[in-house]
């Protein structure tokens, strides 16, 4: 069945998602950008040209190069908005024979939804490149204050375009949709759009029956594009400033500015401080000029104040008019790329008390929406098959009472994993599996779900059995812990049951514990993880001194080594990692000498009966 | 006897319900099994050209460092052109743009050719003599591509 994509059709940019096996995402252009400009023109040539391309052509061809047609569609020419606008855009309009507004491009006169479906078109094309297989149905998104003749003027784009537009759905509901968030009945949800040109507020009210958009409001002329060019002016001023040269004339430099600011623009959403380095930046009669400025978050931040008021102004503004208080409010969407911005994070928490839900790509998320409602019609949000994760990691405590994980977090279950283990001491006959869950390293630290023991292991020194645990995991979160001695094959399991269904606080409560004891655990384990090494090198140090006693040849080292024996025994009783780990390495270094003799008693032994030539013993002497 | 008899049908009905079923998860579980096949081949596919574009992302960001070179390196008055220092040092960038070159990342060549927008970005046209409308005038910013693929158009001057 051919897949509905969901598009949304934007101002500036537009973008296209579809679901596959249950999960939206985004699919690229021809030019493998997520993101495509709104823009169509038409060269001089005749050619045709959407999107990026047409956009870097719109400098020399600005009459012929059509963009944020999304203002004028659906509208009559008289409409206020179309009086303002046609004074800002540089290509000519005029009144249709029905009163809605023609748009010239190259001696012709089009529709505002013939531009639009040449965009549409675009994104069809590549879809189906991408894909590989025919799209024929769409979702759009509209503005929630689009008007009936809007919506219908999209839906002919749609159509125009070859497309069989099921649905023409509000951005903002798109936007709830992509984050869930209207399964939850009987609640208002804000969506707060910040995009490159406008900026759009829409309260939703989410009912048993409907999604319905209960009040509207924003500035159709205030968005990111606003914040790149005071960035720009104020660059300029202060070159001015301080070298007393205009640079808004000169279209290499204001070129290079604008691409510094924008860049510094978007370093500061996750930097304090950023560097605009321009060298060369100019010159005059007493050499090259340089710009170098730092400019800090604190600094944009003030350049920018005032669009941000006017945008938490107008969130007040619509709220009054809804007569709903910020309480009233249960979630919170962003919208848009200027939303990255933490100060405008920072102003909406402010103003309603709790965190926005921002984790999807503001630039993607009115798409991915647009697709999730194709997949629900479609079915396919249904038809997946919904699976599990776990939610914490599972695993057993091992020597020195460290959490060794089995099956990590956010693990799809039914899953199973198997690990071999051993035993820890010499004619150890049972172990005892400790079954835990959670992040932290140390087993005490770990909630326990069970424990057995499993006996009847044949006595033989240690690490020699094998021991094989087995987690098995079913799709009602069943957990399985099994334990099998491989030279008996005799084995000991327990079942536990709820080892996924841990409420939404617990799992927030053990995930957050293990954050704060990040730096503590990672010393503790190292400790452990130091302490256990130690204990393997003084247990086979003892054995080989036990099995070497009959060599005269070790006798001489002997001594030195179970010196260096009880000293790293009497280290790893304390809790300094660093003394555990000179010890170590002392003993491990004495240790060697005795496997050197070793060798070479044997080689001699060996080259006495063969005549084999002797190996150079100086290499394998400082080999660690 | 009839008792039986509805018993035998309520069976029938049963196993071929069963049987309904079991065709049903057999067919769900092999499509399951047959999207997850096809899932890592488009993975593998993805994760090639992954690899191939890696570095794209950090050539990006280097480029506008070598642009400032190459500025540098325009702006040297006269004089300073023979210093064999100087020299030395414009020899690093020689080195840079082998080094580009191996990673199949190549300078798009505009000037005097036709404005083609699949390369190249317009800043600004400007009158020229004895030039045909349209014709690259000036490069003001180097564009590249890196296997073919456009990661940055040429930022150009052209002809009225």
């Amino acid at each position: 069945m051919a897949k509905i994509i969901g598009i949304d059709l934007g101002t500036t940019f537009s973008a296209m998602a579809l679901v596959e096996a249950g999960q939206p995402k985004i699919i690229e252009n021809k030019e493998g950008a997520r993101t495509t400009p709104s823009v169509v023109a038409l060269t001089k040539n005749g050619e045709r040209l959407i999107g990026v391309i047409a956009k870097r052509q719109q400098v020399t061809n600005p009459q012929n190069t059509i963009f944020s047609v999304k203002r004028l569609i659906g509208r009559r020419f008289s409409d206020p908005e179309v009086v303002k606008d046609k004074k800002l855009l540089p290509y000519e309009l005029r009144e249709a024979k029905d009163g809605g507004v023609e748009i010239k491009m190259g001696g012709q006169w089009y529709k505002p939804a013939e531009i639009s479906a040449m965009i549409l078109q675009k994104l069809k094309q590549d879809a189906e490149e991408k894909l590989g297989e025919k799209i024929t149905e769409a979702i759009i998104t509209c503005p929630a204050y689009f008007d009936d003749s809007q919506r219908k003027a999209t839906k002919v784009a749609g159509e125009i375009a070859g497309l069989k537009v099921n649905r023409v759905i509000n951005e903002p509901t798109a936007a709830a949709l992509a984050y869930g968030l209207t399964q939850k009945k009987g609640q208002q949800i804000l969506v707060y759009d910040f995009g490159g040109g406008t900026f759009d507020v829409s309260i939703l009210d989410i009912t048993e029956e409907t999604i319905k958009v209960i009040g509207t409001g924003g500035d159709t002329h205030l968005g990111g594009d606003d914040f790149d060019q005071k960035i720009m002016d104020w660059l300029i001023k202060e070159f001015k400033k301080e070298q007393g040269i205009d640079l808004a004339k000169d279209q290499l430099a204001l070129q290079r500015i604008k691409e510094a600011g924008e860049k510094a623009k978007i370093e500061l959403s996750t930097t304090m401080e950023t560097e605009i380095n321009l060298p060369f930046i100019t010159s005059d009669s007493s050499g090259p000029k340089h710009f170098y400025l730092k400019l800090t978050r604190a600094q944009l931040e003030n350049l920018v104040e005032e669009y941000i008021k006017k945008s938490i102004n107008l969130v007040k503004q619509i709220l009054e008019e809804t007569k709903l208080g910020v309480k009233d409010i249960e979630e919170i969407v962003l919208v848009g790329g200027q939303t990255r911005m933490p100060k405008i994070q920072e102003e909406v928490k402010k103003l309603f008390g709790k965190e926005a839900n921002k984790s999807i790509n503001p630039d993607e998320v009115v798409a991915i929406g647009a697709a999730i409602q194709g997949g629900i019609l479609q079915g396919d949000m249904k038809e997946v098959l919904l699976l599990d994760v776990t939610p914490l990691s599972l695993g057993i405590e091992t020597l020195g009472g460290v959490s060794t994980v089995l099956i990590p977090k956010n693990t799809t279950v039914p899953t199973d994993k198997s690990q071999i283990f051993s035993t820890a001491g010499d004619n150890q006959t049972s172990v005892e599996i400790h079954v835990l869950q959670g992040e932290r390293p140390m087993a005490q630290d770990n909630k326990t779900l069970g424990r057995f023991i499993l006996d009847g292991i044949p006595p033989s020194p240690r690490g020699m059995p094998q021991i094989e645990v087995t987690f098995d995991i079913d799709a009602n979160g069943i957990l399985n812990v099994s334990a099998k001695d491989k030279a008996t094959s005799k084995s000991q399991s327990i079942r536990i049951e709820g080892s996924i269904g841990l409420s939404k606080e617990e799992i927030e409560k053990l995930k957050k514990e293990a954050e704060l004891h990040v730096e503590e655990d990672k010393r503790k384990k190292e400790l452990i993880e130091n302490k256990n090494i130690a204990d393997n090198l003084i247990y086979t140090c003892e054995k080989t001194l036990k099995e070497a006693q009959s060599n005269p040849a070790v006798n001489g080292i002997k001594k030195e080594v179970e010196q260096k024996i009880e000293e790293l025994k009497k280290a790893k009783d304390g809790d300094n990692i660093e003394k555990i780990k000179n010890k170590t390495q002392e003993l491990s270094n004495v240790i060697q000498k005795i496997g050197a003799e070793l060798y070479k008693t044997n080689q001699e032994k060996k080259s006495g009966k063969d005549d084999e030539p002797k190996s150079e013993e100086g290499e394998y002497k400082e080999k660690k | 006897m009839e008792k039986t008899k509805k018993d035998l049908e309520d069976l029938k009905k049963q196993f071929e319900e069963c049987q309904k079923q079991r065709d049903e998860y057999l067919n769900g579980w092999k499509r399951e099994r047959a999207d997850f096949l096809n899932y890592k081949k488009e993975e593998m596919e993805k994760i090639e050209e992954l690899i191939k574009y890696a570095n794209e992302e950090l050539l990006l960001k280097f480029l506008p460092i070598l642009d400032n070179f190459e500025l540098a390196e325009k702006k040297l008055s006269g004089d300073f052109k023979e210093n064999e220092w100087v020299k030395g040092v414009l020899n690093i960038k020689i080195q840079i743009l082998d080094f580009l070159k191996n990673q199949g990342v190549e300078e798009i060549k505009c000037l005097g050719q036709k404005f083609d927008p699949n390369f190249q970005e317009i800043v600004e046209d400007v009158e020229a003599k004895e030039k045909e409308s349209g014709i690259v005038i000036e490069k003001v910013k180097k564009g590249y591509t890196m296997y073919g693929r456009v990661i940055r158009p040429a930022k150009v001057k052209v002809a009225k």
